[in-house]
C-alpha cells in the first residue's frame, strides 16, 4: 500500500538535521536531504563521510538521535525497514539479501505484504514481465544463485519496486559489477528516474555520477559539505563540475587545484596526499611528504624505466614463478588450467579478466590458500608448493582478498586484534604463546595513523568501520608484513578517490622498491595505469600478457570476453 | 542503551538477566496453573537454597562441576563447535577415575591416587571426544551429531562395563569399588565443602587466561567467529578445531573425577547427572564470557539444590528446576535475537548475509555445513 508521494513540484523525502551517534563516532551531524521525485540523487563524501548512516537512517534501518524525516510533506517515522517500505522507500545493499536457493519468484514475494501465504500465482506474471522489462531474461522459477551478480541486483531492485517503493536507495552499487554491467544499472537508473522514482546512488566513481545524476549531496565528515542542483549538474562544463565536488568532498578551496584533467579517475586535484607507508627505520620519525613534491603519478611514470630496462636479464629478475598450475574452484570445478607466469622484481603486474574467471584462485594460489592439483610454485627458485598460507607469508608473500567482510576480516574482533590476525604467532604480536597485546595495539595505533583510518581507537570491532576504511586496514596489515610478493584482489573496491590514489602510490612504491604486486582488478583504466605488464584471464587460463604500452581498455575488453589472442602475445 | 561502540561490558548481561526473568514468570505460571502459588514457592526456594547452610553448602558443591563443565564446553563453543557430547565423556572420564583411583587408593600418597584419578578422568573424556574430533577433521562429519550419538555409546559402555569387567565383585549392585571417605577430596577449611570447587574457579581462570593472553586462545576465537578469516589468515583451523573439541572432552573428564572423587567415591551403572544440558544453559548465559560462568554457576546450582529443597514439602514435581533451565534457555534465545535486531552493532550492509554473529554463540547450528571442503589448506604443511 504504498501511497501517493507528493506532487512533482515538492520533495517526496525531506530529511532535516538528521543527527547520528555511535558512541564517540558522529556518523550524522545535522544532515539534511531533499528527494525529488524522477531524480536521481548522487550521495558522495570520502571513506566514513557518513553515507552508509544517512541512507540506513532512511531505509529505517537505524533510528536518528534527532532531526525529522518528511514523506510527502508529512512527519514519519520509520522504525523498521518495513516501515520504510511501506512509505515506499526501500534500499538495495551492497550485501545482497536475497535467498540463493529460492526461486526470484519466492525472493520477491518473500515477506511481502500478505505475510506468510505464498500464494505465487498471481505475482508471477508481474515478476516476469518487470524481469523482461529490465532486461533479464530469465524466468521467474530461476533460482538465484544461477544468476550473475548484476542479475541479482536487478531483482532486488524489481523486490522494491514490487512492493510500492517510489525511493530506490543504492548504496555503491556498482562496485561489484562488471563495467558493461555498470552501464546498463546506469541506463536502467535512468528509465526508473523518467518513471518517478527517486533514485540515491551513493558512489565513489565520479564518473558514474557525473552521468547519471540530476542532483548531487556532498557529505564531509559527518556533515553536508555541498550541494550542486540540476542546474548546475546539467548545464556548465564537466571538468569543473568534478573539480568542484572533489574540493567540497575534501575540504579544499577550489582555487587551490590545479590542471591535469587528462587523469580521469587520479584526480591530482586532491589535497594532502596521505602519508607514505614509512619503512621500519622511518616509522620511528614519520616524514611527511610536502605538497610541492611532485605528485606520485608523475613518480611512477619516471621509476618506470629503469626496471623496464633492467627487465632483459630475466632469469635472475624472476622473483616468482608459477609452472603449469592446475587448480580446483571451491565447488570442485577446475578453475586453473595449466597456467605459467614469471613475475619479475619491481613489476606490478595487472590481471584483467571478468569474474569468475580464474582470477581468485590465482590469487589464493600464490597465497598457498588453495592447494593446485598440479604444477609448481617457485619463490626465488625455491619451491613452495601447497604449503600453505603460514608458510607463504611466513616467506614473504601477502595477499588481500576481495572479500574484506566474510575473509579479510573478524567483523566482532578489534581493530588491534585484526591488525595482528595474520602473524599473531610472531613477534612482536607474541612470543609464540603469550599475546603482546600492548604490541598489538601499538601496531593498530601507527597503522591507523599511517592509513588515515577513521576509527574511534584500535579497540573498536572493526566491523564498526565503515566499509572504505576496513578495506584500508586490510592493505595496511599487508604492507606492514613488508612482503615481497603481494597479491591484491580489487583492493580499491569501495575506496574514496584520495584512498585510492594513496593505495595506488603505494602499490608502485613497493614494486619500486624491487617487490612484485600482482593486481587483480576490474577496472581497467585503473589497471593500465599502474601495471607493467597487463595479463587477460579466461576461463582459467593466460590467454595474453602484454606490456602496459600494448594495453588498452577495447584490447583487453575483447581477450577478456574470450577473443582471439593477439599475434603480439608475449611469452609468459 | 546497547548503542555505544563499547557499551557496557555489562550490557549483554542484560539480555541474560531478562531472559532469567522471563523464564521466572512463567514457571510461575505454571506452578499457579498447577495451583500452587508461586510467590510461596520462590519464597521457599530462596529460603532454603539462600536462607540456610546447608542450602549453601549443597550449592557450592554442587558449582564444582557445572564450573568445570561448562568452561570446557566454552572452550569449544567459542571456537565454533558444537560439543554435544558433554554427558559421554563425563561418564567415561568419570569411570575411568573411579576405577583407577580405587585401584590405587590406600597405596599411594592420597594426592597421588587424586592426581592419578584425576588424569585418568581427563583422559577419558579426551578419548570420548577424541572419535568426533577426527571424523570431523578428516572426513568433515558433523560433531553435532557425533558427540550427540557417542552419549549413547558411553551410556551403555559404561553400564556394560560397570556390571562386568571394573564391577566391584563383593557388591551385588552393579558398580567400582567404593573410595572410603578419608581418602576423598578434603574439604576446604572451615567448611562442608570439597575443593573440588577450588579445582572448578582455577579452571575458569585459566580459561579466562587462554583466551585473553594467548596465541591458541586468539586463534580459537577467530576460528570460532570467522572461520573463513583463519583459513586467510593461515591458522591450522583443523588442528585448533581438534584442540577445542579435546579441551572440552577432558575437561567433561575431569567434572566426572570430581564427582567420583568429591562426593560419590563410586561410580553407578545408572549414574548420569546430566550437566550437560545445564552447561550449555550455562555458557549462552555468561554470553561466552568464561568469568561470568561463576556467578551463573551459582545461581544455576541454587536454583538445583533450592528446588530439591523446596519440591518435596510442596508437591512440586522435582523436573520443575529442569523446566526452569530450559525455559530460560529459550527465553535467552528470544532476548538474544531481539538484541541483535536493536543492535546497530550488526552493521545494516550486513545484517542478512549476517557473518558479525554480535558476540553471540559461535557458528550458525543450523546452517553448519555437514561436509566442509577437505581440500582447502588449513595452513601447515599439508
Ligand atoms: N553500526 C555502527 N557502529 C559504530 N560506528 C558506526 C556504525 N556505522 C557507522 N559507524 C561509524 O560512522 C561513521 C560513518 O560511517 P558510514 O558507514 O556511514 O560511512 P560511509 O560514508 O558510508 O563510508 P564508506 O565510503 O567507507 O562506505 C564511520 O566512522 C563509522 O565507523
Ligand atoms: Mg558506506
Amino acid at each position: 500500500m504504498a501511497q501517493a508521494l507528493g506532487q512533482p513540484n515538492s520533495p517526496v523525502v525531506e530529511m532535516r538535521d538528521i543527527t547520528k551517534r555511535f558512541g564517540p563516532v558522529l556518523a550524522n551531524d545535522r544532515v539534511s536531504l531533499d528527494l525529488w521525485p524522477g531524480e536521481i540523487h548522487a550521495v558522495l563524501g570520502e571513506n566514513g563521510a557518513g553515507k552508509t548512516t544517512l541512507m540506513n537512517v532512511l531505509a529505517g534501518m537505524y533510528q536518528p538521535d534527532s532531526g525529522t524525516i518528511r514523506i510527502a510533506g508529512e512527519p514519519v517515522r520509520l522504525d523498521s525497514p518495513a516501515a520504510a517500505l511501506r512509505r515506499g522507500i526501500g534500499a538495495v545493499y551492497q550485501h545482497f539479501t536475497l535467498v540463493p536457493n529460492l526461486s526470484i519468484l519466492e525472493n520477491v514475494a518473500l515477506g511481502a505484504e500478505g505475510g506468510f501465504v505464498l500464494d505465487l500465482a498471481p505475482a508471477e506474471a508481474k515478476v516476469a514481465s518487470m524481469l523482461a522489462d529490465f532486461g533479464l531474461d530469465v524466468s521467474p522459477r530461476t533460482e538465484i544463485r544461477h544468476l550473475a551478480l548484476g542479475q541479482r541486483q536487478r531483482v532486488e531492485i524489481i523486490k522494491v519496486l514490487l512492493r510500492g517503493g517510489r525511493v530506490l536507495l543504492l548504496d555503491e552499487p556498482t562496485s561489484v559489477l562488471t563495467p558493461g554491467e555498470v552501464q546498463s544499472l546506469l541506463d536502467l537508473l535512468r528509465r526508473l528516474r523518467d518513471q518517478g522514482v527517486a533514485v540515491v546512488l551513493i558512489t565513489h566513481k565520479l564518473g558514474e555520477a557525473l552521468a547519471v545524476s540530476d542532483r548531487v549531496t556532498i557529505l564531509r565528515a559527518g556533515r553536508n559539505a555541498g550541494d550542486l542542483g540540476p542546474d548546475v549538474m546539467s548545464g556548465a562544463d564537466r571538468e569543473s563540475v568534478r573539480a568542484r565536488i572533489i574540493a567540497q568532498m575534501f575540504g579544499s578551496s577550489p582555487a587551490a587545484e590545479t590542471d591535469d584533467s587528462s587523469m580521469d579517475h587520479l584526480p591530482s586535484v586532491i589535497p594532502t596526499p596521505p602519508r607514505v607507508i614509512p619503512t621500519k627505520e622511518e616509522s620511528r620519525r614519520p616524514s611527511r611528504r610536502r605538497p610541492e613534491e611532485p605528485r606520485f603519478l608523475a613518480d611512477a611514470r619516471h621509476d618506470r624505466g629503469a626496471p623496464a630496462a633492467a627487465r632483459d636479464e630475466p632469469t635472475s629478475e624472476t622473483l616468482l614463478s608459477l609452472r603449469n598450475i592446475s587448480t580446483l574452484g571451491d565447488r570442485g570445478a577446475p578453475a586453473l588450467h595449466d597456467l605459467s607466469l614469471d613475475l619479475l622484481r619491481g613489476e606490478v603486474f595487472g590481471i584483467a579478466g571478468v569474474d569468475g574467471n580464474g582470477q581468485k584462485e590465482l590469487g589464493e594460489v600464490i597465497a598457498g590458500q588453495r592447494p593446485v592439483t598440479s604444477g609448481r610454485v617457485l619463490l626465488e627458485g625455491a619451491d613452495i608448493t601447497n604449503r600453505g598460507v603460514a608458510a607463504a607469508t611466513r616467506l614473504g608473500i601477502g595477499y588481500v582478498t576481495d572479500d574484506r567482510l566474510h575473509e579479510g576480516s573478524v567483523a566482532e574482533s578489534s581493530v588491534a586484534d585484526n591488525v595482528a590476525l595474520k602473524s599473531i604467532g610472531r613477534k612482536p604480536f607474541s612470543n609464540g604463546f603469550w599475546l603482546n597485546r600492548r604490541a598489538m595495539e601499538q601496531q593498530a595505533r601507527r597503522l591507523i595513523a599511517e592509513f588515515d583510518v577513521k576509527t574511534p581507537g584500535p579497540h573498536t570491532p572493526i566491523g564498526m568501520l565503515s566499509g572504505g576504511n576496513i578495506q584500508k586496514l586490510l592493505l595496511a596489515r599487508e604492507l606492514a608484513l613488508e612482503p615481497k610478493v603481494l597479491v591484491c584482489n580489487k583492493p580499491t573496491t569501495g575506496l574514496d578517490l584520495r584512498t585510492t590514489q594513496f593505495v595506488i602510490r603505494s602499490l608502485r612504491e613497493q614494486a619500486n622498491a624491487g617487490n612484485v604486486v600482482v593486481l587483480i582488478a576490474s577496472e581497467l583504466d585503473e589497471l593500465i595505469e599502474i601495471s607493467d605488464r597487463i595479463g587477460v584471464m579466461y576461463s582459467g587460463q593466460l590467454v595474453a600478457v602484454m606490456p602496459r604500452a600494448e594495453a588498452d581498455p577495447e584490447t583487453l575488453g575483447h581477450l577478456m570476453l574470450g577473443g582471439a589472442r593477439r599475434p603480439r602475445k608475449a611469452s609468459a | 542503551m546497547t548503542r555505544a561502540l563499547s557499551p557496557s561490558r555489562f550490557a549483554p548481561l542484560l539480555t541474560s538477566l531478562a531472559a532469567i526473568a522471563a523464564a521466572l514468570v512463567l514457571g510461575g505460571i505454571f506452578l499457579a496453573l498447577r495451583g500452587k502459588d508461586p510467590l510461596a514457592a520462590y519464597g521457599v526456594l530462596v529460603s532454603r537454597g539462600l536462607g540456610t547452610s546447608y542450602g549453601i553448602t549443597e550449592t557450592l558443591i554442587r558449582m564444582a562441576p557445572l564450573l568445570i563443565v561448562s568452561a570446557g564446553l566454552l572452550v569449544s563453543l567459542r571456537s565454533g563447535v558444537w560439543n554435544i557430547g558433554i554427558d559421554g565423556q563425563l561418564l567415561v572420564g568419570a569411570l575411568l577415575a573411579g576405577v583407577a583411583g580405587a585401584a590405587i587408593a590406600g597405596q599411594v600418597p592420597n594426592p597421588v591416587m587424586w592426581l592419578i584419578a584425576a588424569l585418568a578422568g581427563m583422559a577419558g573424556g579426551l578419548l570420548w571426544a577424541l572419535v568426533p574430533g577426527i571424523l570431523r577433521v578428516r572426513w568433515g562429519l558433523n560433531e553435532i551429531i557425533t558427540t550427540l550419538m557417542m552419549n549413547y555409546v558411553a551410556l551403555n559402555v559404561t553400564s556394560w562395563l560397570v556390571k562386568g569387567p571394573v564391577k566391584d565383585p563383593d557388591v551385588v549392585p552393579p558398580q567400582t569399588r567404593l573410595i572410603s571417605r578419608e581418602m576423598r577430596l578434603p574439604d576446604v577449611a572451615g567448611t562442608g565443602v570439597h575443593v573440588g570447587l577450588l579445582v572448578g574457579l582455577v579452571v575458569v581462570v585459566l580459561v579466562t587466561i587462554l583466551f585473553r593472553h594467548t596465541v591458541i586462545g586468539f586463534m580459537l576465537d577467530v576460528v570460532g567467529r570467522n572461520r573463513q578469516a583463519a583459513i586467510h589468515a593461515g591458522m591450522p583451523v583443523n588442528r585448533l578445531t581438534l584442540v577445542a573439541l579435546l579441551a572440552s572432552g577432558a575437561m567433561a573428564g575431569l567434572a566426572g573425577a570430581n564427582d567420583i572423587l568429591g562426593v560419590k567415591g563410586l561410580f553407578q551403572g545408572n549414574w548420569n547427572p546430566g550437566y550437560g544440558f545445564a552447561a550449555f544453559a550455562l555458557v549462552y548465559l555468561a554470553r561466552l564470557n568464561s568469568l561470568w560462568l561463576i556467578p551463573f554457576a551459582y545461581f544455576l546450582s541454587f536454583l538445583v539444590i533450592g528446588g530439591e529443597m523446596m519440591a518435596r514439602p510442596l508437591g512440586i514435581p522435582t523436573y520443575f528446576v529442569e523446566m526452569l533451565e530450559g525455559l530460560m534457555l529459550l527465553c535467552f534465545a528470544v532476548a538474544a535475537w531481539v538484541e541483535r535486531m536493536r543492535s546497530p552493532y550488526a552493521r545494516a550492509e550486513e545484517v542478512e548475509t549476517g557473518p558479525a554473529n554480535a558476540g553471540e554463540p559461535p557458528g550458525p547450528l543450523i546452517s553448519e555445513p555437514l561436509l566442509e571442503p577437505v581440500a582447502r589448506v588449513a595452513g601447515g604443511p599439508s
